[in-house]
């Protein structure tokens, strides 16, 4: 008895010693909005270093030697963006207390760029340091809802979220609502990002996204739930569905307009196929945090990207759409082919039907959220 | 060595690795216990408030996956002991100059990360792949159905990569087993598998025990498998835990789930000890000498 | 007379000689089996090191082809990424199996006061959830103003190796045979000295078979790593990155290199234990 006690007495006492040490510290997790949102201070002239976090694989080899070579800066370019739910895990602790960890420039989805700026974590920019964003930005892409003006966003890339149907199992997926067609049960997948499936969804069900409720969300999602519980979809991906499509395990998933591009080099039978109510647009965005030092190569780095001449080496390399006005004129006279492709250089015709996600207000989105969470964590 | 420098050997020797675990375990989890108990969102920010309705949250929402997680975790581990324990066997026993070599081989795939083995095993176990083909041949798969993305899949992976777990500390205390105690009772006219039963296993046991609490313990954790090879009614509590931190950005619920998650495993391991008798294994038995 | 009736022998029955069979060499086909099973993915993986894929995307056999091969350590990233985690894996190796080993000791030789707590600390780690582990990591490195990077990752990695270390040599303590230790002790040796020259050689199988483990934990971790790296990157969380887009077919090659390392390491101790029973077989027969 006696023994039993001492041992609880030793566990209080580590116990004493971990509050003693961690009451050093002070503080706690999460935290709120700053009350103004910084704009940053940019000096004339760009130099010294600087760290860009972005997206793997989003790049070509020449761009940042050849910004460096232009403007003197040193960059250290890292590529760990994954995943914008887990790069938002992993810098929320640093952001709450106004650190980036040392990042100058982050590269996030619209959806993470919209909460990062609620919460405070993004500075807003000094549009004078970037007359080439100003100019070039595509004009689809300008007066996005989650920043009208555009304060504290520049695209990196777009992109579309469609249908990717292998043209050669079932030739007869056209629409999202095919997917929920009994004769393609256990060969049809979505994807875990929630903006991006359930809009398509609330689509499906004739919702105007511009007018969507918090109910509508629900009703997709609980329309999802039911398929997924009777084994219709197959599961829930990032894009590991693009194995899935090769190997024929799947016939038709919802999916994103670069990997399609990829997919097709190697079997032409997947394709891209835009669903008849429309597919979801995107960008990725680049934002500068707070607690970012040097903004003012961070601008400079937009800046440059914005040049249709430096733009079209990037988007020689990826597959999406770019967001800069001009790029689409060098590619007609270096890779014809390429210009043509609807996938990256989309008509206004080709993308009549799509939308931008809807936005959700703080309690909306935490329900929608864990709704939609439940159907994927079954 | 005086009396009193021999009762200060052993804190000697706890000394810089259990400081190690209070500074960077004890203390993180004193924190999230606190978060734990917290009220809020990120937008609002967290206060701690008792909310212990976080717990109760936990327990009566998330019991599918915990029992799930329960089940796959145990026949991974059981069927890890069976395949793990006779190669274990076989390389303390059977070894010979290859001892190593083996032992080695067991730990290599490790060494070629997570993802690519389990992306090498979603091509082995496609649809229409040789495995399958020749499953559903025999009749043991369905004709037109699928190995990925059902619980066979998960259990499967669960069992693959957590195999060195078990096999490494099964060989340790086999190694141990001083051969002539084996001689003796041959002598003693005890057949090869009486031999067996009833002297190298019951020696190997605290291996067995170790080797099944370090499959177990983890496994009902994992996440990755689930992911990889389960679809959405596969997942395990690791997945919801990670749903609800970077998902939802629950975090107090997520440090709720985690302890709740934590405290059933040690509920189950305690009573498994006791069960196997081997409270030796967590030092509760009486030191001689 | 009595010499053929010493030299008649009785031959066992069939089923006896296959039984017998089975059990000499079942155990060795059982491990062949399974460590043929252990490998199979391996296989895989170097198949497609040298697929020629049109695209980013490395699922479907396309071509042969030996540029990959030949481009193995071309992509910098991939090299740095690599490096990282060899260096981190091998430091957090040394460091976990020392002060786990220590552990185990303490906890299998001695009564003190404290076991039980000390118990329940190192076993309560392999329970939790890497994500939680993780994220409270990070939040108590910010707390304590650590910035986050090679420093941070291994504290975290030595963290969750030693409570397996533990575990490991543990087993292989309990039941230690100690008369071999007291034989020393009455031939004039002190502690230490006994420690050094008899309980540690012993122990040897078990410590190794422990770093083993530490090192395959460390340089496979994802998550916990993932959150405590800051701008650092390690081989698996290069390859989780590079999978959202197309994992490089480099990569693959990359993974073979590591596997054969070890199978060199396999080569080198098979011809270690060759050469020391070689040395065995010319020492004096005892009388």
């Amino acid at each position: 008895m006696l023994k039993g006690l001492r041992g609880v007495a030793l566990a209080a006492l580590i116990l004493a010693v971990s509050v003693g040490i961690a009451a050093c510290g002070g503080g706690g997790i999460g935290g709120g909005a700053s009350e103004k949102v910084a704009t940053v201070k940019v000096d004339p002239k760009p130099s010294g270093n600087m760290t860009i976090s972005n997206w793997p694989l989003y790049i070509d080899k020449n761009t940042v030697p050849d910004f460096e070579k232009a403007t003197g800066v040193s960059v250290k370019y890292i590529e760990d963006v994954n995943d914008n739910a887990e790069f938002f895990g992993k810098m929320q602790p640093l952001l709450a207390q106004g650190q980036s960890g040392g990042r100058s420039l982050i590269v996030v989805t619209d959806w993470m760029a919209n909460k990062m700026h609620q919460l405070g974590y993004v500075q807003d920019l000094d549009k004078s340091a970037i007359p080439n964003v100003e100019k070039n930005l595509v004009p689809a892409l300008q007066h996005p809802t989650f920043d009208p003006n555009r304060d504290f966003s520049v695209p990196w890339q777009s992109g579309m979220t469609g249908l990717i149907v292998r043209e050669d199992l079932a030739p007869d997926v056209h629409s999202i609502c095919d997917l929920f067609n009994p004769k393609y049960k256990g060969k049809v997948e979505m994807l875990t990002e929630m903006r991006d499936t359930v809009p398509l969804v609330m689509k499906c069900m004739g919702v105007d996204l511009s007018k969507a409720t918090e109910q509508d969300w629900l009703n997709a999602i609980a329309k999802i739930k039911s398929a997924a519980d009777s084994g219709q979809i197959r599961r829930f991906t990032g894009n590991d569905y693009a194995r899935d499509l090769t190997s024929g395990d799947v016939d038709a998933v919802i999916g994103w307009s670069g990997d399609a591009v990829q997919l097709q080099a190697d079997n032409p039978n997947i394709k891209f196929v835009m669903p008849k109510e429309g597919c979801m647009l995107w960008s990725d965005n680049m934002e500068i945090p707070v607690g970012a030092p040097n903004p003012t190569a961070a601008e400079a780095w937009m800046n440059y990207v914005y040049d249709p001449k430096n733009q079209a080496q990037i988007a020689a390399y990826n597959n999406y759409v770019t967001p800069v006005a001009g790029v689409k004129q060098v590619f007609e006279k270096t890779d014809p082919a390429t210009a043509k492709n609807p996938l990256i250089f989309p008509s206004s015709k080709f993308t009549a039907n799509c939308d931008t996600a809807p936005t959700l207000s703080g309690q909306e989105e935490q329900k929608v959220t864990a709704a939609f969470d439940a159907v994927i964590n079954g | 060595m005086s009396n009193r420098r021999r009762r200060l050997v052993p804190y000697f020797l706890l000394g810089p690795g259990i400081l190690w675990l209070i500074l960077f375990f004890a203390v993180p989890m004193y924190f999230m216990g606190r978060l734990s108990l917290d009220t809020g969102t990120l937008e609002t920010g967290f206060r701690f408030n008792w909310q212990w309705s976080n717990f109760h949250d936990a327990l009566s929402l998330y019991q599918t996956p915990f029992l799930r997680s329960f089940y796959y975790a145990g026949a991974a581990t059981v069927i890890a002991l069976l395949i793990g324990y006779p190669l274990a066997y076989a390389i303390a026993f059977k070894g010979g100059r290859w001892k190593n070599a083996m032992l080695l081989a067991v730990v290599a795939p490790f060494f070629t990360t997570y993802l690519i083995r389990t992306i090498a095993w979603e091509t082995i176990l496609s649809d229409h792949g040789f495995v399958v083909s020749t499953l559903q041949s025999v009749g043991i798969v369905a004709a037109g159905g699928r190995i990925l993305q059902t619980a066979s899949a998960v259990i499967a992976g669960i069992t693959y990569n957590f195999l060195p777990f078990m096999v490494l500390p099964v060989y340790a205390s086999l190694e141990r087993i001083d051969p002539s105690m084996i001689e003796a009772a041959k002598d003693l006219y005890a057949s090869p598998r009486t031999a067996f039963w009833k002297v190298t296993l019951p020696l190997s046991l605290p291996g067995v025990v170790a080797g099944t609490l370090l499959t177990f313990i983890p496994a009902v954790g994992d996440y990755i498998n689930a992911f990889f090879l389960g679809s959405n009614n596969n997942h395990m509590i690791g997945n919801v835990i990670q749903g609800l931190y970077l998902t939802q950005r629950d975090y107090p619920a997520a440090a709720a789930l985690s302890f709740v998650l934590m405290a059933v495993i040690m509920l189950a391991v305690l009573g498994y000890i006791r069960f196997a008798g081997s409270e030796a294994l967590m030092g509760e038995e009486a030191v001689a000498g | 007379m009595e010499a053929s009736a010493i030299t008649r022998t009785v031959l066992p029955s069939a089923p006896a000689r296959a039984w017998r069979w089975t059990r000499e060499h079942g155990p060795n086909i059982f491990a062949a089996l399974a460590i043929a099973y252990l490998l199979i993915p391996i296989v895989v993986i170097f198949a497609f090191s040298f697929n020629n894929p049109a695209g980013k995307y490395n699922y479907t056999w396309v071509g042969f082809t030996l540029s990959h091969w030949g481009n193995v350590f071309g992509i910098s990233e991939l090299n740095d990424a690599l490096l990282t985690s060899l260096k981190l894996a091998v430091l957090a190796t040394v460091i976990s199996t020392a002060l786990g080993t220590l552990i185990a000791i303490a906890l299998v030789r001695h009564q003190f006061f404290g076991r039980r707590t000390a118990n329940f600390l190192i076993v309560v780690p392999m329970a939790t959830p890497e994500v939680v582990m993780g994220a409270s990591l990070l939040s108590m490195f910010l707390i304590y103003g650590l910035a986050l990077g090679f420093l941070t990752l291994l504290i975290a990695h030595v963290m969750f190796c030693i409570s397996f270390v533990v575990v490991v040599v543990r087993s292989r303590l309990i039941g230690f045979d100690r008369s071999l230790e007291e034989a020393a002790q009455d031939l004039g040796a002190n502690p230490l000295t006994t420690f050094m020259k008899v309980t540690l050689p012993l122990l040897l199988p078990g410590i190794a078979a422990a770093a083993l483990l530490a090192f395959a934990l460390s340089i496979d971790d994802f998550v916990v790593s993932n959150f405590n790296s800051g701008t650092t990157v390690t081989f698996p969380l290069f390859i989780f990155g590079a999978a959202q887009r197309g994992i490089p077919v480099e990569v693959n090659c990359v993974a073979i290199i590591l596997f054969s390392v070890t199978l060199v390491a396999m080569g080198a101790t098979v011809l270690q234990q060759r050469r020391a029973e070689a040395l065995a077989a010319t020492r004096p027969q005892e009388a």
